[in-house]
């Protein structure tokens, strides 16, 4: 047994050792246009060009690990990976267990898409069926204002949620503006985004580990660098058409 | 493709394989090598266990008849999802407070209070080759502890008369047990076997609990409806074809799997008096 454990340990001491200057960034894969797989099977989208951007700049060695959205955070602070740019707000709940670089996505308000011939009265919502994501702000907001009288269904993935719309068996999906418009423009008039933008979460940032204080400070200087070039405004729009631009603010 | 089977097959056939040759689908195509070598190395390692678990069951020695016991009782009582989630993070866990030991010094500790691992140099990062042989251990010792009922029922199975006629030719302890019992076992478990063989084969689509990219996760990620050129082909949600066809995969493990154990069962029974055959 003992010879097992130091073999193990070689192992593990071989690959840190190898790995050192690497950082491991982390996402979800199924958060299009943020993060998804593209047709090679590949991890492609606006975070993955804009972290590579960031690396480069920074000089840094990256790799890209996907993990699934639900133990994204606790993996996280396992040390599968150094940082998560998966979409992911920043929230002072979140905050609690890890840190955020400043925001790479300016606060944009979350809406609803729901089937095109739906309508609510959103201000006294009752025996509606809603689909948000686990451990989201939507999740978060929809089981403190609309739980009662409705059902709250959360899903593993916002893929999932959505499939759920086109079949029927949700009324409306909570979600972020830049992952729902695409999916309403591109259903040929099925679906729709209707009701009341809900101002949540502080913008979307980089999570880090609390005790990472050096790399938070790299990222920082590199994102108010590409902020200032204009860089991330021209990513922004390459991958959401419009948006919210740092340059307008 | 040459033109004249273009013009035959229709335009709707080239983008159709195009769509099912693209690198998104050759990498699901490649997962099934994870699925492949779990249940082969996982039917292995519980082939093993299963001996070493029999062997314990029928020892002479109280405390190993015991342990033997307790193997098989626990891990056939626990769930095998919370096992396979359980053993990986407790092994990868044991191996860093290993490394914590020799590694992390009091102030990198103190560092950072009540996180995992103790210091960043403690920390072993694990990929899917690591996962997957975790997972490879868990199966064997989930199905290792059916596979020890099996065979020490059909250690038991084999008629006291033909050990005691073994006896009887002057055969010592070990001749008899490898030469007879052992011989004889085999007809008794196979049917037996091929049961845990086709549990463990089912339990292979768990590997994506364990952030393997597997069949099942690619299944799932190339199913969900897309509405974004830029991700690539839009399509409404196509899971069920996607999951039709994992299906027909496992269907045809599990025919494959029926025939081999079929001639097995005709290999242990050579030169054996039965009435089936």
């Amino acid at each position: 047994m003992k010879k097992l454990l130091a073999a193990a340990a070689i192992v593990a001491l071989t690959g840190t050792a190898a790995n050192a200057q690497q950082i491991r960034l982390g996402t979800e894969g199924a958060y299009a246009p943020w993060n998804f797989m593209n047709d090679a099977g590949e991890v492609d989208g606006f975070e993955i060009e804009l972290g590579n951007t960031i690396c480069e700049r920074a000089g840094l060695d990256c790799v890209w690990v996907t993990n699934e959205w639900d133990s994204i955070i606790p993996n996280l602070m396992a040390g599968n990976y150094d940082a998560i740019m998966a979409g992911m707000s920043i929230t002072e709940e979140r905050m609690q267990s890890i840190d955020f670089s400043e925001d790479y996505y300016p606060p944009d308000p979350s809406v609803f898409l729901m089937a095109a011939d739906a309508s609510f009265d959103f201000d006294n919502l009752s025996g509606v069926r809603i689909g948000v994501q686990t451990s989201t702000i939507q999740a978060g907001y929809a089981e403190e204002n609309f739980a009662d009288g409705n059902t709250i269904l959360s899903y593993e993935t916002a893929d999932q949620a959505v499939a759920d719309l086109s079949a029927g068996n949700i009324d409306m999906v909570m979600l972020d503006p830049p992952y729902l418009q695409p999916i309403a423009d591109g259903s040929g008039g099925a679906l729709k985004i209707d009701g009341p933008a809900i101002p949540i979460g502080g913008g979307v940032g980089i999570g880090l580990r609390k005790a990472d204080d050096d790399l938070e400070t790299t990222f920082n200087a590199t994102l108010d660098e590409l902020k200032a070039d204009g860089t991330l405004d021209a990513l922004i729009s390459k991958w959401f058409d419009t948006g919210p631009f740092y340059s307008e603010m | 493709m040459p033109d004249w089977l273009n013009a035959l097959l229709g335009p709707g056939f080239a983008d159709a394989l195009a769509y099912i040759t693209n690198g998104k689908h050759f990498a699901w195509y490649g997962a099934f090598r994870f699925t492949i070598l779990a249940g082969i190395f996982g039917a292995a390692l519980a082939l093993v266990f299963g001996l070493m678990g029999a062997a314990a069951k029928n020892a002479r020695f109280w405390p190993l008849r015991q342990l033997g016991n307790l193997y098989t009782s626990i891990v056939r009582g626990v769930p095998d999802v919370l096992f396979f989630l359980f053993f990986p993070l407790a092994f990868e866990q044991a191996v860093e407070a290993f490394l914590a030991r020799s590694r992390c010094t009091a102030e990198a500790i103190a560092a950072n209070p009540g996180v995992w691992p103790p210091c960043p140099d403690a920390n072993w990062i694990l990929g899917t080759w690591e996962y997957l042989a975790l997972a490879c251990v868990s199966l064997g010792i989930i199905y290792g502890a059916f596979a020890a009922s099996v065979i020490h029922g059909a250690m038991r199975a084999v008629p006291q008369g033909q050990l005691e006629a073994a006896r009887a030719f002057g055969m010592s302890r070990r001749q008899v047990m490898w030469r007879i019992h052992v011989r004889q076992m085999w007809i008794y478990a196979l049917p037996g076997l091929s049961n845990v063989w086709l549990i463990l084969v089912k339990a292979t689509s768990l590997l994506s609990l364990l952030q393997i990219a597997d069949i099942v996760m690619w299944a799932d990620r190339l199913g969900t409806p897309n509405f974004l050129t830029q991700v690539g082909f839009l399509h409404g949600d196509w899971r069920w074809r996607y999951y039709f066809v994992l299906f027909v995969f496992y269907i045809l493990v599990t025919f494959a799997s029926e025939r081999g154990f079929r001639a097995l069962t005709r290999w242990a029974g050579r030169g054996m008096l039965s009435a089936d055959r």
